[in-house]
């Protein structure tokens, strides 16, 4: 039975800097699309309707990081709105790609190389960030992008007033489920046990190792992961560099951690 | 127990016509490993192999399956994903670790998904060769006496057969004729000098039956905090143990009506999550603590339980910890002696 | 325990049982009471169970979790539970309301060994939620009491708002078949009229006790336990007459998941009611 529309979840999805992926995938849900619509009252989704309002929400799904003053000001307002914030994708879980850059030199001294002095008018630009550098943040739905079966579970879940219920465990646990030969036996670089489970490892599935796109698990034992890694002969800024990829503020403690070391 | 004789070349045909009223699963390559599949091309099943990837407990209890379905009038019992099933290629020792899940899955309150699936499977045992990791000499689970309808030992030119149950015996009756019952005193040589042969052939062997008393002495050992600090936690070990049975519940739920499923999925003790309860409190918050929970149920609780340890020997924790931390670097620790292992090679100060 | 253990369903232990809320409301801010009918009335009324004994209840779409049964058996045909909202499962049953349906399996556990206890003292040492699966022995005794020698309950609540089952523990004071002392970290009401300060401190006010023939029973807070236990051992209350029940992850209640695990002990078929006695050969178990 079709609830009526008062009576419907008002949800709004936004989307920061990203790819859009995340937005993109939901869109991609072709068999569930019109239950999704049937299910909630879609208030605001940019990419799936023009119609869109700025009111109170239950739910507000955010993809992307914020990196402009405008972003920032567009996170807090609908913090404001929303009941619920759901942080989805890797960018607004941990800042994604465009947050590699953990140092806020570095990201200045990039900044600088990419712009010039071009003078920004339209917004101020900021160091790319997670959502939750700004706002409290309910639940995390990380992936890059999301992956379908889950944001239909976490979907499902709130709608019912219950929490998402998701793997809180690392890639390798899936990788096993699908018989995988594990890679870092074969000297491989793999981020497969520091990394959140969801994808189906379906890198490794297809002989491809684990960048850590999900970011990382609870409590990732990345001290061991990063020794193994340099034990198999790998450069240690290399490996840095791979674990911040995609994990931005994710790893930062740990690369904190590190930097007082010399290995 | 009947014993006969199958020619090599006869072996093709016979898994043809046994396949034809269930799935025949057989390990297969993939990779550079080897798995369980289900097959169709009997000359890609792979008489020569060590052990599969995944233990074939995968076959009885999948990764993830649903257990109910779930509708407005309430859960009904799903076990669709339960077939008839021949599985061809189960080693003794894996053999043994389905003996040793039978015994948790009966205890007290009987599991129906693993036991209408164990019901539904003929075992067709096949003799093996140890390679490095191999120990089942260790456990005494190299050798099989019960628990198979079949089992074959590839003497190279001729298979002698075991009929261990009256199913077995059905299905040697498809085709009597590719079958010799008349065994020769130079096959029952050849089968002792294989056996002999084959006791030599393991590298290397664990006295198990100083471990319990050791885990109990070193239960304080840093031991355990150097194990803590290098687990990745990344539940392969228990993921590919034949005889780990731990797993978890979600409640999958479809947008529009009311239906769902509940799934069960493989669950592992070294894993984060695995002690918390709700409210966030969680009983083994230390990998180390996981860790030894795992080997002391495996290698002294199980044994105070059953006399024997929950471990068979297949040598999947060594093939596969990427830190080294099996239960020959735990075991010969616990021994006092001296192990090369990427924990010891950590060497990081122990944090208490 | 062999073979086929009796249990409510049919041949699948998992599958949960229809059951009906009659009666919900809060006890505290965060803990709700509710009264539970098994749907199926013929179940309903051979339901048999023993205190200290546990369930799983499930909503659907939710999940399901173990709960200690509150209600005592020798009041048959209503199943009572108090839960205290902490996961996914708890704030969904917190939004439900009576009549609503949830899922309902069990009992599980070995519970509280009660024909043990017969003709003997019983020590009831509660701290917070711990009433939760006592009050069902608390119950049970009284319900029995002919059965038994003396019955003292020793309540300990953070403050006089968290004190679960209050009005009923306080109507106890007025038995005189009881002894019933209540006590709260802190009041800060100002109205409280009772003791002031932890649990242990209502040792003193036990009057001299009989230790070879008396049975502890104590369930709280893990930090509880210790300070407790040191009372009872001083006591000279002998380890295995000494009962505490004990909380664990559980998945299944019914021995297969391994989650409740402790060396070879599962806390959902060998417990979760533990002896002292147990307690000191199992070092993770407090």
């Amino acid at each position: 039975m079709e609830k009526k529309i008062k009576d419907k979840l008002k949800i709004g999805i936004y989307e920061l800097t990203g790819c859009a992926g995340d937005a993109l995938l939901i869109l991609d849900c072709e068999k569930e699309l019109v239950d999704i619509f049937k299910a909630a009252d879609i208030q605001s989704f940019l990419m799936a309707k023009s119609d869109n309002i700025d009111g109170e929400l239950d739910v507000a799904f955010v993809e992307g990081s914020v990196s402009t003053e405008r972003e920032k000001k567009e996170l807090l307002d609908i913090r404001k709105r929303a009941k619920t914030v759901v942080a989805i994708g890797i960018c607004a879980c941990f800042g994604g790609i465009q947050a590699a850059f953990l140092d806020k030199k570095d990201w200045e001294k990039n900044f600088k190389k990419v712009y010039g002095d071009n003078k920004m008018t339209h917004t101020k630009p900021l160091q790319s960030k997670p959502i939750d550098a700004y706002i409290k943040v309910d639940y995390y739905l990380p992936g890059c992008p999301i992956d379908k079966e889950q944001f239909l579970s976490t979907f499902n879940r709130i709608l019912r007033g219950n929490p998402p219920e998701l793997y809180r465990f690392p890639v390798c646990v899936e990788c096993k489920w699908n018989e995988n030969d594990c890679l870092l036996n074969k000297d491989i670089l793999c981020l497969g046990p520091v990394t959140r489970a969801g994808c189906g490892s379906i890198c490794i599935n297809h002989n491809l190792p684990c960048v850590g796109c999900w970011g990382p698990v609870e409590n990732a034992n990345l001290t061991s992961e990063f020794q193994l890694l340099r034990e198999k002969g790998f450069d240690s800024d290399f490996i840095k560099k791979k674990m911040a990829n995609f994990s931005g503020t994710g790893i930062a403690d740990f690369l904190g951690e590190l930097k007082g070391e010399k290995r | 127990m009947r014993i006969i004789k199958l020619k090599k070349d006869n072996l093709s045909p016979f898994l043809e016509i046994i396949s034809v009223e269930a799935d025949l699963w057989a390990p297969v390559q993939k990779g550079d490993k080897h798995v369980f599949k289900v097959v169709d091309d009997f000359s890609k099943v792979e008489l020569n192999t060590t052990r599969t990837i995944l233990p074939p407990r995968k076959i009885f209890l999948p990764p993830t399956f649903s257990m109910f379905n779930i509708s407005e009038k309430g859960y009904k019992e799903d076990l669709s994903h339960i077939k008839k099933r021949i599985l061809f290629g189960i080693h003794p020792c894996d053999i043994h670790g389905l003996l040793i899940l039978d015994n948790l899955f009966k205890q007290a309150y009987l599991d129906p998904y693993y036991l209408e699936a164990r019901k539904n499977t003929l075992i067709l045992g096949l003799s093996c060769w140890p390679d490095e990791y191999c120990f089942a000499k260790s456990t005494n689970t190299h050798i099989i006496e019960e628990g198979f309808d079949l089992f074959f030992t590839d003497l190279k030119d001729f298979f002698l057969v075991w009929i261990g149950s009256s199913q077995g015996d059905d299905l040697i009756r498809l085709k009597p004729e590719l079958f010799d019952e008349n065994l020769t005193d130079k096959d029952i040589q050849t089968y002792i000098n294989w056996h002999t042969e084959r006791d030599k052939a393991y590298k290397w062997s664990i006295n198990f039956t100083v471990l319990p008393d050791l885990i109990e002495l070193k239960y304080m050992d840093p031991l355990w905090e150097k194990l803590g600090n290098s687990c990745l936690a990344c539940g392969s070990c228990t993921n590919v143990c034949p005889t780990c049975n731990c797993y978890n519940i979600m409640d999958k739920q479809f947008l529009g009506g009311k239906d769902g499923k509940m799934i069960r999925h493989w669950d592992a003790c070294t894993l984060e999550e695995y002690s918390e309860v709700a409210g966030g409190e969680n009983f083994r918050k230390k990998r180390s603590d996981r860790l030894k929970l795992w080997y002391t149920h495996k290698l002294q609780a199980y044994i105070s339980k059953y006399g024997k340890p929950s471990c068979v020997g297949c040598g999947r924790c060594i093939a596969t910890c990427p830190v080294d931390i099996n239960v020959r670097t735990v075991g010969k620790a616990l021994l006092g002696e001296e192990e090369d292992a990427f924990w010891v090679r950590l060497n990081m100060e122990v944090t208490k | 325990m062999n073979g086929e253990n009796k249990h409510l369903t049919h041949d699948n232990p998992f599958l949960p049982e229809p059951a009906r809320i009659v009666r919900t409301y809060y006890l505290t801010e965060d803990v709700k009471f509710f009264q539970v009918r098994i749907v199926d009335m013929e179940k309903a009324h051979s339901f048999n169970y023993r205190p200290g004994q546990f369930a799983m209840i499930s909503v659907v779409g939710a999940g399901e979790a173990p709960f200690s049964i509150s209600s005592t058996p020798s009041r048959p045909g209503l199943l009572e539970f108090c839960i205290r909202k902490a996961g996914a499962v708890t704030n969904a049953l917190f939004r439900m309301k009576e009549n609503d349906l949830i899922g309902f399996r069990g009992p599980y556990g070995n519970g509280v060994p009660v024909e043990k206890m017969k003709d003997k003292d019983i020590i009831i040492v509660v701290g917070g939620l711990g009433a939760a699966p006592l009050r069902s022995v608390l119950l049970y005794s009284l319900d029995n009491r002919d059965q038994f020698r003396r019955i003292s309950l020793l309540h300990g609540a953070k403050k006089p708002a968290e004190m679960i089952f209050r009005e009923e523990f306080f109507a106890l004071k007025q038995r005189e078949d009881l002894e019933c002392h209540l006590v709260v970290d802190e009041d800060d009401t100002g109205t409280w009229t009772e003791n002031i300060g932890v649990v242990t401190t209502l040792f003193s006010l036990l009057k001299e006790i009989d230790p070879v023939n008396t049975y502890a029973l104590v369930c709280g807070p893990p930090i509880m336990y210790k300070f407790v236990i040191k009372e009872l051992v001083k006591l000279n209350i002998p380890k295995d007459q000494i009962l505490m029940t004990l909380e664990r992850r559980m998945k299944c209640g019914v021995g297969k998941c391994g989650h409740c695990a402790i060396d070879y002990i599962y806390t959902c078929l060998d417990g979760p009611v533990f002896t002292y006695w147990d307690v000191i050969h199992m070092r993770e178990l407090i």
